[in-house]
């Protein structure tokens, strides 16, 4: 009696080797790689952030006891005046901030684009200010916010005769806050230029030359084409500086302490001094709470709206 | 012998993977120990001291831990320094961790991250009580040294708000020292027609807008109201309806005179000092610790001097601030916390008491023979025999007192608020519990 014999078909794929399995109860190399960056980054971010998340529900002074408090913080923030202002303030900037830093990054990087010979220093010179620390930045821009008029801006307002244009740029309340924004704008407007000349530099030469061909000027040019081809450039651009700008702290706190009076106060600087200057460390990891979620939150509605644009494009 | 088969694995000896596994492994462990030793804190040597002073006492200490090491105490130190803010949030951080180094930078009295009331509160403080020095307390100060009647803060001496001005200024505009709130208002008046600012005002720098409210509320307040902070705690008085207004009112006398520099809210420290020093200015209300700095920033550094600001009708009814200086104290758990009091009580020593005020401008405890005041604070020490004095601000009960402060004062710099509303505002927030 034969055995029947199966046949393979031609058209049944090679059988492969059999898969060396790993067995899963062994660490890898990689993770023994990954281990001591996991290591240092679970002790300084991750184990903080989860104890601030039990902090924020407590009355801790940072020293000695501390016993749980409900939504006592919550409630308090809720009816906290200065942190109310200060999330005015912080929105406030965001929006100053996202607008015009990526709307000057985007001019700066149309400008280094185009075939000029010295575009090259430009660009360097453009994202310079990016390396620079951002507390010396704030000291920097108090010497250029010297309400002396013969100092800093003021003295060049001056000598260009633009004397009566002359202010106290960090001194006057309803003037400090657009203030820092000017100077958190020209520190980070270089960073824009990058991504948004990436961008750029992405778009094929073919596509400009067919819209051109078309009949398209400039202006139509980057209407039609540049810009909907630069929306994940965009998308990157509008998440970090919105990230950046409800986070902003190093500049304020330099540059005026959250003064004069609370009209620079961020939310971030309030729960500094909630902390450190206060003492009140529960009240103030709420305050970080809140900010994480809302920066959180902003961020998903922000890049869901993004890209979707990206999409249509 | 090691061959490499098709899969990239080796068929003997040791595989890439086990290779790759015991470096990842080395890495591993290499990491742990340098984040354990990161963790660390204090110093653990009982021959060896850990010190974290501020930056402005660095001078003092670095001479007298150095007289103490020499003098065969067997002891060494390790010291740093760094400016008030950072100091206060990094020793309230090491407190709260265990990690504390065992003598640290300590403010008198209550009402800031790293005052004395706050840190002996939490029983992280050791008893001083029983030092010879301590004696040398004055009466109206202990509260700034003591919780529960044990002292805990030692301090060198005292500082004081006082009137710093370049005498150069005064003599070509042809002005005397006033020693009256009228004199003050005439001497402001001579200067500013002068073509000099009369007082420069760094109010961007927070903690400069306090001192013309203090320098004021000394006699406005305290020379009537000794016990003005008791009755504060008690609740029996409030800052809208004491003395505090018209010491306000009076700082806005001047803002509206046009006394001050154009836009002292977006004026800094620095540029006050460098006004006052290069003449621009002829006087700023300051603390004496920094005559020094007015000293560097002047032409001739006898050019500056300094006078209690006169803050009251007559002579004889001004008070001026005074108040313990930044000092230390030692950790309560710290494992050398004998060594760490037997060096405080060296520093309780007279002379050592002397050199530390020598080096800060500042009036010891105790004078003797042998106490070298700074000139410029002479005209402070009748004022200061006569218990003419006031240490405002050393018993707010919680720290947010003095921020409020601040930013009430440049608010109503920049006429944002009113007084009222200022204090109101202050009221408030002295009776959030700290």
């Amino acid at each position: 009696m034969s055995t029947p014999v199966l046949e393979a078909s031609p058209t049944a794929p090679p059988e492969r080797p059999a898969r060396r399995r790993r067995p899963r109860n062994r660490l890898g190399p990689p993770w023994l790689f990954v281990a001591p960056a996991l290591l240092c980054y679970g002790a300084i971010v991750l184990y903080p952030s989860a104890s601030g998340l039990l902090y924020a529900f407590t009355d801790w002074s940072g020293l000695g006891d501390w016993s749980f408090v409900g939504l006592r913080n919550f409630d308090s923030l809720l009816h906290d005046d200065r942190a109310l202002g200060a999330l005015r303030n912080t929105l406030l900037l965001t929006v100053a901030i996202v607008v015009v830093q990526n709307g000057v990054g985007l001019l700066l990087a149309l400008g280094v684009h185009a075939r000029i010979k010295s575009r090259m220093l430009l660009r360097a010179v453009f994202f310079a200010p990016v390396v620079v620390s951002p507390v010396m930045v704030a000291f920097l821009w108090k010497y250029v916010y010297n309400p002396e008029p013969n100092a800093g801006l003021n003295g060049l307002l001056g000598a260009v005769g633009l004397g009566s244009l002359r202010q106290d740029w960090l001194g006057d309340p309803s003037l400090a806050l657009w203030s820092v924004a000017a100077m958190v704008v020209w520190q980070h407007a270089g960073y824009s230029m990058v991504i948004f000349l990436a961008g750029l530099e992405g778009i094929g030469k073919d596509v400009q030359e067919a819209a051109t061909i078309d009949g398209a000027g400039p202006v139509k040019r980057f209407r039609y084409v540049t810009w909907p081809l630069l929306a994940p450039a965009t998308t990157i651009n509008v998440m970090l500086s919105t990230i950046g700008g409800l986070k902003l702290f190093d500049q304020v706190f330099a540059a005026t302490g959250g003064g004069p009076g609370y009209a620079t106060e961020t939310l971030s600087t309030v729960l500094y001094k909630e902390a450190f200057v206060f003492g009140r460390y529960g009240y103030s990891t709420a305050v970080a709470l809140v900010l994480a979620l809302f920066v959180a939150a902003v961020s998903l509605v922000q890049i869901r709206y993004l890209r979707a644009r990206e999409d249509q494009t | 012998m090691t061959a490499i088969d098709g899969s990239g694995f080796m068929t003997g000896g040791v595989s890439r993977a086990q290779f790759l596994r015991i470096l990842g492994g080395l890495a591993a462990g290499a990491a742990v120990p340098g984040l354990l030793s990161a963790c660390g804190g204090g110093s653990g040597d009982s021959d060896s001291l850990s010190l974290v002073g501020v930056a402005d006492e660095k001078a003092p200490l670095d001479l007298l831990t150095k007289a103490y090491t020499d003098s065969g105490s067997g002891i060494t130190f390790k010291t740093s320094y760094a400016p008030t803010d950072q100091v206060q949030t990094s020793l309230r951080a090491q407190l709260g961790g265990g990690n504390a180094p065992d003598i640290h930078a300590l403010y008198p009295g209550s009402g800031s991250a790293m005052s004395t009331t706050d840190i002996a509160k939490a029983g992280l403080l050791a008893d001083l009580s029983g030092q010879a020095w301590t004696s040398a307390i004055p009466a109206n100060l202990k509260s700034s040294f003591q919780y529960e009647d044990k002292v805990y803060l030692f301090s060198s001496g005292l500082t004081v708000i006082g009137t710093i001005y370049n005498k150069s200024v005064f003599a070509a505009a042809g002005v005397q020292i006033p020693k009256t709130w009228s004199e003050l208002i005439a001497a402001c008046e001579k200067l500013k027609q002068a073509g000099k600012v009369p007082l420069a005002l760094g109010a961007q720098t927070q903690w400069v807008t306090q001192l013309i409210t203090y320098a004021l509320v000394a006699s406005h307040v305290y020379r009537d109201t000794p016990d003005f902070d008791d009755q504060m705690i008690a609740g029996k008085a409030t800052f809208a309806g004491s003395g505090w207004k018209q010491s306000m009112a009076l700082y806005m006398e001047l803002r509206d005179r046009g006394f001050f520099n154009d836009n002292p809210n977006g004026t800094t420290l620095e540029q006050q000092t460098a006004m006052v020093g290069t003449g621009q200015a002829a006087m700023a209300v300051q603390v004496a610790p920094l005559l020094p700095a007015f000293r560097d920033a002047a032409t001739s550094s006898g050019d500056i001097d300094m006078f209690p600001f006169p803050s009251a009708d007559t002579a004889e009814q001004v008070y001026t601030w005074s108040g313990a200086n930044v000092g230390i104290g030692v950790h309560a758990k710290s494992k050398n916390k004998d060594a760490a009091l037997k060096f405080v009580e060296f520093l309780g020593q007279q002379e050592n008491i002397n050199t530390w005020c020598e080096a800060v401008a500042a009036i010891p405890l105790k004078r003797d023979a042998s106490s070298k005041v700074d000139p410029a604070l002479q005209s402070f020490l009748p004022l200061i025999d006569a218990g003419r004095v006031a240490p405002v601000g050393q018993r707010w009960p919680n720290p947010e007192v003095q921020p409020t402060h601040f930013t009430v004062i440049q608010d109503l710099l920049a006429k944002k608020i009113t007084i009222d509303d200022g204090l109101k505002k202050m009221d408030e927030v002295y009776r959030k519990s700290s």
